[in-house]
């Protein structure tokens, strides 16, 4: 074998040797993907209606890939058994009530099995244990949510349109605004008057800010019912006597309608008097005999004035008197 | 036998001659059968020519190795640029290394890799062989105790049979780097984030009928030079026609292998 030879033979092993060693690498990386060359378990799940997920697909579990789908085969009546492989390191993080749904890997993307939920009091999954399925929320699922959300739409457009329709010929508040000049004046006016009110309420606030500050100004009445202590030991005893005074009228306040209460009732003279109408007629009968007795007294006094007995006692009163009158005149 | 037919039952000329052209395309099949049988009975028996296998290893495998690298580069670098538009248009740019790999794993890095060694290997191997037939030498072999058809023929068929499944594998490498490259140019990829994204769509199956697809491919290549080269005939004309025949048959067959072999590939899904 000459050195040419071996030289190429050399060379061809190179080439071989990268050759297998570049597809080996292909090999294990593509074994390291599909977790072939990992210790896994199987667990499986059923469902009603798989959407088209494929052995080989993905298993995701907390958006990590933990193994791929084994088997898929028909199982009971029209249920879908899909057996997965799981990665066995991975197996410590999932339990048993964990449930099952099928996904996408993105909006357009490959169908994929994931894994969620589960509590760590449950039991960690075994191999060969059945997992939960959820119901999957299919594209016609969405789809028919969207249809019900395009009636929807359709209804309040065409309520719009016939709102629209209304304005324009001028019916209800809004088309009348539109259409009646009259309305738009008085909205005017409306718009001017809350304008002179708003600025009203500004007018009022700056005041009330002056206010406010002259409340403020060191050594004014407000300042000092609100800072200096002796005038409001001063106002608090003032306070004090007008709460007594207050107390003393609603005494006498309780005392008068006690009274009144009295004259309104019979049982007492005034009483009597103000409101009992027979009462009231004796008390007239009583004064007029009373009149009567008077007028014949003074009949009778009259008469005894100008008795002989008493003659002479009047008639030195009446010089008596007019002397007294002499002396102050 | 036809003279006597034309005096006792005249036939009509284009009957007669689809008549021959369907005995011809029968010989035709029953000489490649026997052509691979023979190769097949001879492959296993001794004397082994390794070096001559070893040597057309070299011819057919590390001669190409560069025009399969640049190619293989180049397809990865295009075929990534021209997928990217599309795929912008639905916002997945994220998705060029799924489809890159899946393109070059599954049918690009075997096919291109089969026409090229069909361009370059065959029409060697037919233009070779042809000419050693033309020239008498395969004649003179067989005079002198040699046996031709293992010494030629099985270390081609071999050569290739090993060398294609290789360069195959090596322009997947090589397209999987260009199509990284421009990713990482474009998207600013990590190389490890290409390669898990390129390898996560792909499947053992997907692998296995890439190989086996490189390696019907080897085989076809090999066996097409040679059954060309080595049945050559009418002088230098005939060596030019078998290394064209080797190309185009080649070629085809190529096409229709494919073909066949994704659909059954597709069984083991």
């Amino acid at each position: 074998m000459d050195t040419a030879e071996n030289k190429r033979s050399i060379i061809v092993g190179v080439f071989v040797l990268l050759g297998v060693a570049v597809f080996v690498i292909g090999v294990l990386t593509l074994g390291g993907q599909q977790k072939s060359f990992v210790k896994s378990i199987h667990i499986s799940s059923v469902f009603n209606d798989v959407s088209g997920l494929k052995k080989g697909n993905n298993v995701w579990f907390s958006g990590v890939k933990v193994g791929t789908i084994k088997n898929i085969h028909f199982t009971g009546p029209s249920q879908v058994d899909v057996i997965m492989s799981i990665d066995a390191s991975t197996q410590q993080y999932i339990h048993r009530n964990a449930g099952v749904r099928i996904s996408s890997d993105g909006f357009i993307g490959n169908k994929i099995i994931v894994i969620d939920g589960g509590s760590p009091q449950a039991p960690i999954v075994r191999d060969g244990d059945v997992l939960q399925s959820e119901k999957l929320l299919s594209t016609d699922d969405i789809m028919k949510t969207l249809q019900q959300n395009n009636q929807n739409l359709l209804a309040i457009t065409t309520d719009f349109k016939s709102l629209s329709h209304q304005i324009l010929a001028g019916k209800g508040t809004v088309g009348a605004l539109l259409a009646d000049s009259t309305m738009g004046n008085q909205l005017k006016q409306t718009m001017r008057n809350l304008q002179a009110a708003t600025q009203n309420a500004a007018n009022m606030s700056s005041q009330l800010n002056n206010f406010s500050n002259k409340m403020n100004t060191k050594g004014g009445f407000a300042d000092n019912v609100l800072t200096d202590t002796i005038t409001f030991n001063r106002i608090r005893a003032s306070v004090s006597r007008l709460k007594e005074a207050a107390d003393n009228a609603t005494l006498l306040t309780d005392n008068l309608n006690k009274a009144s209460n009295k004259l309104n009732s019979t049982d007492n003279i005034m009483g009597v008097l103000l409101n009992d109408p027979k009462g009231a007629a004796k008390v007239q009968s009583t004064l007029d005999y009373l009149q009567q007795s008077s007028v014949k007294l003074n009949d009778d006094l009259e008469a005894v004035q100008h008795n002989f007995l008493l003659k002479g006692f009047f008639k030195k009163k009446e010089k008596a008197k007019q002397d007294s009158i002499k002396k102050a005149m | 036998m036809d003279s006597v037919n034309n005096t006792t039952s005249p036939v009509p000329s284009r009957v007669k001659k689809m008549r021959t052209k369907l005995a011809a395309f029968f010989l035709m099949l029953y000489r490649v059968y026997a052509f691979v049988m023979r190769f097949f009975k001879e492959v296993f028996l001794p004397p082994y020519e390794f070096k001559e296998v070893i040597r057309q290893c070299y011819e057919t495998g590390v001669r190409s190795f560069t025009l399969i690298t640049l190619t293989g580069f180049i397809v990865g670098v295009i075929f990534t640029k021209q997928s990217r538009p599309s795929l912008t248009d639905f916002g997945a740019t994220s998705w060029l290394p799924s489809l890159v790999s899946i393109a070059i794993m599954k049918a690009l890095a075997p096919l291109v890799t089969a026409l090229i060694a069909a361009g370059k290997v065959g029409s060697s191997i037919g233009a070779e062989l042809g000419s050693m037939r033309v020239t008498e030498q395969i004649d003179a072999m067989e005079v002198s105790g040699t046996k031709p058809f293992k010494f030629l023929v099985c270390t081609r068929v071999i050569a290739t049979t090993i060398t294609i499944p290789l360069l195959a594998t090596y322009t997947a490498f090589i397209a999987l780097l260009g199509g990284y490259l421009n990713v990482s140019q474009n998207e600013g990829t990590t190389y490890a984030v290409f390669m898990d994204q390129a390898f996560e769509p792909l499947t053992f199956v997907d692998f296995w009928a890439s190989l086996i697809k490189a390696i019907v491919f080897g085989f076809t290549i090999g066996i097409v030079g040679c059954y060309q080269g080595y049945n050559s005939t009418k002088g230098t004309e005939g060596v030019g026609k078998a290394a064209n025949g080797a190309v185009v048959t080649a070629m085809f067959l190529v096409f229709i292998e494919e073909v066949l072999i994704v659909q059954i590939a597709g069984w083991f899904r």
